[in-house]
């Protein structure tokens, strides 16, 4: 606002002081030098006030001082004094002289001084832009910048307030940012807009009536009573490839002329980043959603293969089993239960994998819901451990528990507990022995689940929760499992506001970590006689 | 078809168990299995059948599904418990677990869990028509298992006559559990018995409470008789051994 007031106002007056201060101060020295000193004609003096004129009020002024020198040196030191006319030829020619020089020296510094403007503008628009640009380039999301992007446009173009909204049209404009949130924003009758032109040909400023608004005796009076008469409204749409994405919506000082054209300008570069901005944030929105759409076939073509595959051996093993109890089949009593046990392990792995599906299904959609409760911790996984046990007969089995209380859900634990224990199962066979500790954490448990069968390459680790990730076997086995065990495990963790990972362990395989809210038993419940001797299971 | 609670003893041989369940094949297996075993059979394949069978033959044993297309699990439970305390063991699959939870909370005696084996189910069934008759007193109110006793009228629980010191809360769990032995305690029944309406603010901590209980139990048993005496049943309450560990 200092700016435009020292360029609107302050000039006239100012170029008015310094021209007749300089002619004052140069008619003394003249009169000095002249009649005092004896100098022959010192009218050059003359020349100093022509320059600090034209620095300060440019080549209208230095013309005008340049003709008041002239005259003024005509009238006071030119014999015969007082009169304009000129009793020598000499003298004529060097007041002419006087003139001439005064006239071309004033132009070349008024010019000066008109190039030194433009390029502090310029300057001042670039630093501008670049300003822009930066808050562009530095944020994550186009939305964020654009806050910063309002106050640079505020400050720079000389506005009152600024602010930025995004939509197809104006019915549909949510402001997005505002440099005076808070204070109500006008409804004016009448909006500048700025009409872009194509080529080279500067924008410019079109007044356009909204019809329904009244802008008339109510907003008037508002206005002055709301101190400053604030109200013209600019309008700079924001568009991208033809379409439009919003405006940038400016107010100014109603006394104050339209944006010049390097304000004009600055506007014009701001609507055209931000549009490129968004348009650029349209594109990666929609190459992330193609990406997401593409990944989620891969994930249900994943799923398809592995679980068919793993649907069919079960079923050939059952299907074949069932053809051998057959009356007439000629198979021994014994035969026949064995062809019995293996269609009941067959059913329970396939009871698993189903269950599993669902859970996945379940993780997947959010509507796995978790219903905690407390309890002590030993109490659950030496239930689970005890349902696992004849499946776990072949190989040590260690088991050291705590009793603290855990707020979890029994089900889902249990679920998760499984999942891990018939991983080892699968992929550390016995001898390879097997290892459940838990580490006290601060307002948290770790229930270590670890075996001593190969482990897991380091690379693999990290990803061993993700669904349908399989460790790379050298050679393929017909049951390698479908990578869905421990995605479960991570999403029945992550519904108990646990957490699941996995590492290497001591014993030489993997070693899952799950960690599980604890919580503290009220005194009254805790009896003090059953906390001193309290065994592990 | 009039013999129901007279009949019963007669008929332990060969109990009458009303099987519902709408999947033709799974009827027809367990039909199947059950007739094998001595069970007298009557079937129905929706909820409307069920309860016309149940009200004119009145079986020993209910064993029913509960996603049945017509008629809601509860509310067959329910119409049955009005007039009769006739076992009733639910059918379920994986996802039906807070509508089995509500059932047995109703009043059923248990749950297998689809897909189940028949030896499973077998025993299941024997273990509700046992418990059909309620559960066992002593003349003085007392309840005892292996070697443990408890005695209401003076409010103490002893283990081979050695006496175990128990809160008035534990003591409360302990009587509703054994009196309850051989049968599926949900933590909804486990809660309105012991603390009754109000125990809204202690709903948390029953299985804290029910771990305490256990542990004075263990050590005060030194020759093991009572190990899993009360088993946790995950997310539905617990499950007391109706006989002492040979």
């Amino acid at each position: 606002m200092l700016v435009m007031a020292r360029r609107v106002i302050l000039p006239m007056r100012r170029s008015l002081f310094v021209a007749v201060a300089t002619l004052v101060v140069a008619t003394v020295a003249v009169a000095i030098l002249q009649d005092g000193l004896g100098v022959p004609n010192p009218s050059a003096v003359y020349l100093v006030a022509v320059v600090a004129t034209a620095l300060v009020s440019g080549p209208v002024g230095a013309i005008a001082v340049s003709v008041a020198s002239f005259l003024l040196y005509n009238w006071f030191f030119v014999e015969p004094r007082y009169t304009f006319t000129v009793a020598q030829p000499a003298e004529v020619l060097a007041i002419l002289l006087l003139l001439f020089v005064g006239v071309v020296v004033g132009q070349l510094t008024a010019l000066q001084r008109a190039r030194t403007e433009l390029a502090r503008t310029r300057e001042r628009e670039a630093r501008a832009l670049f300003r822009l640009s930066r808050a562009l380039a530095t944020r994550e999301t186009t939305a964020a910048a654009l806050a910063e992007i309002a106050t640079i446009i505020r400050d720079q173009a000389g506005m009152r307030r600024v602010w930025v909204s995004l939509g197809a049209d104006e019915a549909t404009e949510r402001v997005a940012t505002d440099t005076n949130a808070g204070e109500a924003r006008p409804q004016p009758g009448t909006i500048a807009t700025l009409r872009r032109m194509p080529g080279e040909a500067p924008a410019e400023w079109v007044r356009i009536h909204r019809p329904g608004v009244r802008p008339p005796s109510r907003a008037r009076r508002s206005a002055t009573t709301n101190r400053a008469a604030v109200s013209a409204t600019y309008r700079v749409r924001i568009e991208a490839s033809g379409a439009s994405l919003g405006s940038i919506w400016a107010l100014r000082d109603r006394n104050a002329p339209d944006p010049d054209r390097t304000e004009t300008r600055l506007l014009a570069a701001a609507a055209d980043q931000v549009g490129q901005a968004l348009g650029h944030d349209r594109l990666v929105a929609e190459r992330q959603a193609a990406e997401i759409a593409r990944q989620s076939d891969a994930v249900k073509s994943a799923l398809l293969q592995s679980v068919s595959h793993d649907l069919r051996t079960p079923l050939a093993t059952i299907r074949a089993a069932a053809g051998s109890l057959r009356p007439g089949s000629g198979l021994s009593s014994d035969e026949q239960r064995e062809s019995a046990e293996a269609i009941d392990r067959e059913v329970e792995y396939l009871n698993r994998l189903v269950t599993n599906l669902l859970d996945l299904s379940r993780i997947d959609a959010g509507a796995l819901i978790a219903e905690r409760d407390v309890f002590e911790l030993d109490d659950l996984v030496s239930r689970t451990m005890q349902r696992l046990r004849p499946r776990l007969a072949d190989r040590p089995v260690e088991v050291a528990v705590t009793d603290r209380a855990v707020i979890v859900d029994p089900i889902l634990l249990d679920q998760a507990l499984t999942n891990i224990v018939e991983n080892a199962l699968k992929y550390a066979p016995a001898p390879a022995p097997l290892r459940i500790a838990t580490t006290d954490l601060d307002g948290r448990i770790r229930l270590t689940v670890e075996d001593g069968g190969k482990g897991v390459p380091a690379e693999s680790l990290g990803r061993l929760f993700e669904k349908f990730y399989r460790v790379p076997e050298k050679r393929p086995q017909s049951r390698a499992g479908t990578g869905i065990g421990l995605a479960v495990v991570r999403g029945l963790m992550e519904a108990m506001d646990g957490t699941a990972t996995a590492r290497q362990s001591e014993l030489g395989g993997l070693a899952i970590d799950l960690e599980l809210p604890a919580t503290e038993v009220p005194a009254e419940i805790q009896s003090p006689s059953a906390g001193a001797t309290r065994p592990t299971a | 078809m009039t013999e129901s609670r007279s009949g019963r003893q007669k008929s332990r041989p060969a109990p009458t168990v009303l099987i519902v369940e709408d999947d033709a094949e799974t009827r027809a297996a367990v039909v199947r299995e059950l007739a094998a075993r001595g069970y007298a059979i009557v079937e129905a394949h929706d909820g409307r059948t069920a309860l016309e069978r149940w009200a004119a033959r009145r079986p020993d044993v209910v064993l029913l599904d509960l996603g049945l297309p017509d008629l809601d699990g509860l509310q067959i439970v329910g119409q049955i418990r009005r007039e009769a305390s006739t076992p009733i063991v639910i059918l379920s699959g994986r996802y039906e677990e807070r509508e089995k939870v509500a059932a047995l909370d109703r009043g059923a005696d248990d749950y297998v869990t689809k897909p189940f084996g028949v030896d499973e189910l077998d025993a299941r069934l024997r273990v509700a028509l046992r418990h059909g008759a309620g559960p066992r007193a002593e003349a003085d109110g007392g309840l005892a298992t292996g070697p443990l006793r408890l005695d209401p009228v003076r409010h103490e629980v002893t283990i081979d006559g050695r006496r175990v010191d128990l809160t008035p809360r534990e003591f409360e769990i302990l009587r509703v559990l054994l009196a309850n032995a051989g049968r599926l305690v949900t933590k909804g029944r486990l809660l309105r018995a012991v603390w009754g309406e109000a125990y809204q603010d202690e709903a948390s901590y029953v299985y804290v409470h029910v771990s305490q209980l256990r542990r004075k139990l263990a050590a005060a048993d030194s020759e093991g008789h009572l190990r899993d005496l009360i088993v946790t049943e995950p997310g539905i309450g617990y499950r007391v051994r109706g006989e002492p560990r040979p």
